[in-house]
């Protein structure tokens, strides 16, 4: 058994092998997008929308049993941009001016303009609700703060370094209190964890911040950059499994795997998200006898690429759907 | 030595008055089919005016259309030419925005100009706009190019033909010096070819000197026919700093240069100097946090001083459409501020 099988089950969790799970963001149903609209307009109340909310959570909760999914995910229904989310709760951020994020979409991008500390709890009461409408477990879903600090801008703090860990400080907060909670599997992400390669000692230091004497499995989620630049240095990050996104490109990583060993578990992406061809299951079959070519078998978990916010909701279930018979097919 | 207050490249295109929204507006209902693509020509032409006035209300003497009708930096120019189709999104460097790949299913070549007209309506656009400066201070336009080694690296290939990064870069080259010529002959005095990806990848330091030099020629031959062209290449979104002095003697006629990355490059420069105008990019156009003007104009006086070439260019470190719009327009303005403390 490996280490971190050992730290499951320790934590209680007893997982079968190929576990399936999914990045985070599923998409918000249309009456859910409507709802947030008007709520911006001031149409509705926070109330009236919070119920929309919750009752999107469920029915994402619902359709991941359904589908048997073993590691659930709230889908974030209540959440827009993954670092906005963030920044619009934690003291220190004011809300920036619209900034293109490509083509015609533009997104408010936070402004670090003081201090910034925890206030209390930000993502408790929604894991809470969500881990009581199911017997399997649900991570606690947080964004890092190497990528908080560098999809931000900054006006307050000296240098990228002091940034991310003072943000380090409060996520570690946070952690305490999903683990306070109950919580026992929770995925940081770091989508720009590969941006800088200069700055990979950055996000590490700033990452044991966060999970160093933490009782709990933890999991990042890196994507779409050059893991070339970070590899093998990015297997110092202190979590238990980096969830990546393998298919889109072309499972290219793995060539990075075989030159030096890839040394914790992985959530491997058997389905690409940006696109909204299905694969077939021997593609997606074939992707996982693939990583079966370097990883033992007790430390693949089996997701799509990234989170699945972009997909309809029908799309989304079926590339879940896609995980969760290949991940079967495997066990047998 | 004279200090030109220069836009590097970029202009937001949208910003959070009603007023600033048309081009977003008119995109999104071009989507939806409720409007055509000249109510699109329209939007941008509005939004590239405005664009144009508030760089020069700033005080911007070499400034640029905003590269507002650009999607992104590579699928505007790739996107154009025959043998490439465009693809799907991919992180632009540490940006945090995106842009749309290139696939070249055959060598990429120029079926017509790029950027010719764009630079046409500028300079129109640019005529139009009382600055209050004439006589004083000519204002002038600056067009801007993505250069062949960055399309060639940011490319992905299904023609085998095109799999050597040379061939790819080769072929680039080729289509930006024609442009390069059709923009001179169009009376372009100035052209800034963006390099950001070799600061990143030096190992390729070959490939980006032989595609570069085709534009170089096509400069000269411009030059030879009597008109003034002056060809700039800007390298940021690193530091430049391990290869400063390789980048100090390319044939160019300016050295753009990102100082935000490492306080090092400073240093780097007063020591060995410059053999060119360099492209100071001390103000970070990717932070909304504004320097300080006496601070900057200090960093300045250091390094005019090591400057062969008579003049210097003053600007955000790389394009400002990294930045909300009304954060852009702080930066460009922090410019005069910086300029009027250098020495004063």
């Amino acid at each position: 058994m490996t280490m971190s099988r050992e730290k499951l089950k320790k934590l209680g969790l007893e997982l079968p092998l190929f576990p399936t799970t999914s990045v985070g963001s599923f998409p918000k149903p249309d009456y859910l997008v409507k709802a947030r609209a008007d709520f911006n307009k001031g149409r509705i109340n926070r109330e009236q929308l919070s119920e929309l909310e919750r009752k999107a959570t469920a029915f994402w909760i619902e359709k991941q049993e359904e589908l048997g999914v073993d590691v659930l995910v709230d889908g974030e229904q209540y959440r827009g941009d993954m670092v906005a989310y963030f920044a619009e709760i934690i003291p220190g951020f004011s809300k920036g001016g619209l900034v293109r994020s490509y083509g015609n979409r533009y997104y408010h991008k936070p402004i670090i303009t003081g201090a910034v500390s925890w206030p209390g709890p930000i993502t408790v009461e929604w894991w809470k609700y969500a881990q009581g409408l199911t017997k399997k477990p649900v991570k606690g879903m947080l964004t890092g703060p190497y990528t908080v600090m560098d999809w931000s801008f900054n006006e307050h703090y000296s240098d990228r370094r002091t940034t991310s860990l003072a943000l380090a400080d409060v996520i570690r907060k946070e952690v305490e209190a999903l683990i306070a909670a109950g919580c026992k599997i929770i995925q940081i992400d770091e989508p720009a964890l590969s941006v800088r390669p200069e700055e990979l000692p950055i996000a590490i230091e700033a990452m044991h911040r966060v999970t160093d004497g933490m009782n709990a499995y933890f999991i990042t989620h890196a994507c779409y950059g050059a893991f070339e630049h970070i590899y093998p240095g990015m297997l110092e990050v202190p979590v238990d499994n980096f969830d990546l996104e393998m298919s889109n490109s072309d499972l290219n990583m793995l060539n990075l795997f075989r030159s030096q060993p890839f040394t914790k578990d992985i959530s491997f992406g058997v389905v690409d998200v940006h696109t909204h061809v299905l694969e077939d299951a021997e593609k997606v079959n074939e992707r996982v006898r693939q990583a079966l070519t370097i990883l033992p078998k007790e430390r693949i978990w089996v997701d799509p690429d990234c989170g699945l916010k972009t997909r309809t909701v029908e799309e989304a279930l079926a590339k879940l759907r896609a995980c969760v018979e290949a991940a079967r097919a495997f066990r047998n | 030595m004279k200090l030109i207050i220069a836009n590097t490249g970029s202009y937001p295109r949208a910003g959070d008055s009603p007023e600033l929204q048309t081009l977003r507006k008119t995109i999104a209902a071009v989507d939806r089919g409720e409007m055509t693509s000249a109510d699109l020509a329209d939007a941008e032409n509005e939004m590239t005016r405005r664009a144009i006035e508030e760089q020069a209300r700033a005080g911007v003497e070499l400034l640029t259309d905003g590269q507002i009708r650009w999607h992104d930096p590579i699928s505007h120019l790739a996107g154009k030419l025959a043998g490439v189709k465009i693809n799907g999104l991919l992180r632009f460097f540490d940006t945090n925005t995106y842009f749309r790949q290139p696939v070249l299913m055959g060598k990429p070549e120029r079926k017509g100009p790029l950027v010719v007209e764009e630079y046409r309506f500028a300079c129109n656009a640019l005529g139009q706009i009382p600055t209050g400066r004439e006589g004083t201070v000519r204002v002038a336009v600056k067009q801007v190019l993505t250069g062949p080694y960055t399309l060639a690296k940011l490319s992905l290939v299904e023609d085998p033909a095109m799999q050597p990064l040379e061939a790819r870069a080769e072929a680039y080259a080729a289509a930006l010096a024609d442009e390069v010529k059709a923009l001179g002959e169009s009376g372009a005095e100035f052209i800034q070819v963006d390099e950001p990806a070799i600061i990143q990848v030096p190992n390729d330091w070959g490939v980006f000197t032989q595609a570069l030099e085709p534009l170089i020629r096509a400069r000269d031959a411009v030059r030879k026919a009597g008109r003034k062209l002056q060809l700039a290449l800007y390298a940021y979104f690193h530091n430049p700093a391990p290869f400063y002095e390789k980048l100090a003697q390319l044939p160019v006629d300016a050295l753009g240069l990102d100082f935000t990355y490492d306080a090092t490059l400073v240093d780097v420069v007063a020591a060995a100097g410059s053999p060119r105008p360099l492209g100071l990019g001390l103000v970070d156009g990717r932070n909304t946090k504004l320097e300080s003007p006496t601070e900057v104009a200090r960093v300045v006086e250091r390094l005019l001083p090591k400057i062969k070439g008579e003049r210097a260019y003053l600007g955000p470190s790389s394009g400002l459409e990294y930045l909300p719009r009304d954060g852009a327009a702080a930066k460009l303005e922090l410019l005069g501020k910086i300029r009027a403390a250098v020495n004063g």
